[in-house]
């Protein structure tokens, strides 16, 4: 046990270095581990040996893959039913425009361009395919366009998106055998079952110091995510799907999500992401930079042409669309774990992981960059009404939008005078 | 003359002197006041980490705000309260602009040189981009 204490320090004092620098540089801390991951190995590797940080160890697996798909569950989990339940047939064209592009784009390029073999290719296309829910909710956030119809359309797609990810990296590798079919029947079953039975179970037992609510998810998700591995299949899929069935109920439950976090950032993720960065080859990448950007231009530029046009359609202004397509373009957690699966089950070598994960990082930051430096439109806040107004015609034009503000003027100052006299 | 005034507030010791300086500016002009708390997501924003970032800063705000609004009280300022979400300096110069500010009154934050180069500081960009009279508090 000596050893395994020595190991645990060694990592919780890199999770804490991580976080540390997550608050200095107002960086992800999803981000800043998976540097952190990188440089250790590197350090440690070249001073000790690459072995030192047991990496490997089943333990340290077990609490890594544990953390994806808590992860996963809780990323499932923020889905808005109500906001999904109206959108998605609107977000459905924008969500598989948004998946399909990059998937096939970037999967092509690997093969065609990089001579990746077959599997290597799909995975890439995988992994580049997804797109962050969470920086398009805090662009919409940041705009006020989260109530609008045209922020709830965009969210409601990037669900979609990231869920053909997730379908696509647990069943494009899975062989479909007599397995495949037991893992999705006992799926879909549970899946139905699970709405249903969680509420009362909870509300029956639940609310006690023995945090039962949390004994009965991690079982659910263990369970899925033996019969997926099984299956030859990935465990965060019925992760994420069970996190996306319970979103209406669990997901409302702010107390028992605020202790899965603490669970999941206070000791999981730390160890996933840590040693996501922790198989990078920092020499690959000094070695084939060009490998390295050539997937990081086929990821935006994909994505670009299939979500940019979505949004000159439901919007006017060209700064604002390429703003929101450019953030789009970004997917951290979803983007290391199909690198990390592809790894671990020798679809991909180390070499392809690191360009893989260097792309997926550079993709969550150099979009941001790029648009917070040429593209971040003034405020558009102000705009709000314009905004609803223009989701609800449909065509967009920017007469309309000049007649709207001179309209809006108009009775701002209607409103002035009467308030003056 | 002043009817309204904001101020950037972060919770900090010099956004505190900022509103405290307000607040006694407000009081002499009869002035309203709006606080403003911006709650900055990681870049990029992750999943998950992100809403909880949020829902901590609204929470540390909240409790913040309820110790403010005694000191308006106080004072007999009228005063509102509110949390955005996302860069600093856009949301308090979008802020003083919408809601017709006749000046932002904020402190000066000591960022380190990589923060400055990383994010730019707020006080510098809301200097040259306020429609109205920027007060940095030091």
């Amino acid at each position: 046990m000596t050893e395994t204490w020595l190991l645990a320090t060694i990592w919780l004092g890199l999770a804490l270095i991580a976080t540390l620098l997550s608050i200095w540089l107002g960086i992800a801390t999803a981000l800043s581990e998976i540097v952190v991951g990188t440089v250790a190995q590197l350090i440690i590797g070249a001073l000790i040996g690459t072995a030192v940080l047991g990496a490997n160890d089943p333990w340290i697996k077990f609490l890594s893959g544990t953390g994806a798909i808590i992860l996963t569950f809780l990323a499932g989990a923020e889905l808005d039913p109500v906001v999904f339940k109206e959108k998605w047939k609107e977000a459905l064209g924008i969500g598989l425009a948004g998946f399909f592009a990059p998937f096939f784009g970037c999967a092509a390029v690997a093969y065609y361009c990089l001579h990746w073999t077959t599997e290597a290719s799909w995975l890439t296309g995988v992994a580049l395919s997804t797109t962050s829910v969470a920086v398009v909710y805090a662009v919409m956030l940041e705009f006020g366009l989260n109530e609008s119809t045209y922020g709830k359309t965009v969210l409601a797609a990037c669900f979609i998106n990231d869920l053909g990810t997730v379908m696509a990296l647990g069943l494009i590798f899975a062989p479909f055998t007599m397995r495949t079919m037991i893992f999705v029947i006992i799926g879909v079953a549970v899946f139905i079952l699970l709405p249903f039975i969680t509420p009362r179970f909870f509300k029956r037992y639940g609310g006690r110091p023995s945090e039962l609510e949390a004994k009965f998810l991690l079982l659910a998700l263990f369970g899925m995510g033996f019969l997926a591995s099984w299956a030859d299949s990935e465990a965060v899929l019925p992760a994420y799907l069970i996190g996306m069935v319970l979103a209406g109920t669990v997901g409302k439950d702010h107390m028992l999500i605020r202790r899965l976090r603490t669970l999941t950032f206070g000791l999981l993720t730390p160890f996933y992401f840590i040693r996501a960065g922790s198989f990078v080859s920092v020499p690959a990448l000094i070695m084939g930079p060009i490998i390295f950007l050539i997937l990081l231009a086929a990821k935006i530029v994909t994505k670009l042409a299939a979500v940019y046009p979505v949004t000159v359609i439901f919007k006017s202004s060209r700064k604002e669309g390429m703003y929101t397509t450019l953030l789009m373009s970004t997917g951290l957690t979803f983007g290391s774990i199909s690198a990390l699966f592809g790894l671990s089950h020798g679809i991909i070598d180390t070499n392809q992981y690191s360009y893989l994960i260097a792309t997926v990082v550079a993709s969550a930051v150099v979009p941001t960059l790029i648009a917070n430096a040429f593209f971040l439109p003034g405020h558009l806040l102000g705009d709000a009404l314009e905004e609803e107004e223009i989701v609800k015609i449909g065509k967009p034009r920017k007469k309309f939008l000049a007649a709207l503000k001179s309209k809006l003027i108009r009775s701002r100052s209607a409103e002035v005078k009467g308030e003056g006299s | 003359m002043i009817t309204k005034l904001l101020v950037a507030y972060d919770g900090s010791r010099q956004s505190e002197k900022a509103f405290e300086f307000a607040l006694d500016m407000a009081a002499k002009y009869s002035a309203k006041i709006l606080v403003l708390a911006v709650a900055r997501p990681p870049e990029p924003p992750v999943q998950v980490e992100m809403k909880a970032v949020l829902e901590n800063a609204a929470q540390y705000y909240q409790e913040h705000f309820r110790r403010l609004s005694e000191h308006t009280a106080t004072a007999g300022v009228e005063a509102l309260f509110e949390v955005k979400v996302g860069h600093p300096a856009e949301q308090i110069v979008h802020l003083a602009k919408e809601e017709q500010a006749d000046a932002i009154v904020m402190g000066h934050r000591s960022e380190t040189l990589l923060q400055r180069w990383l994010l730019g500081s707020v006080a510098k960009r809301v200097l040259s981009y306020a429609h109205c009279t920027v007060i940095i508090v030091r």
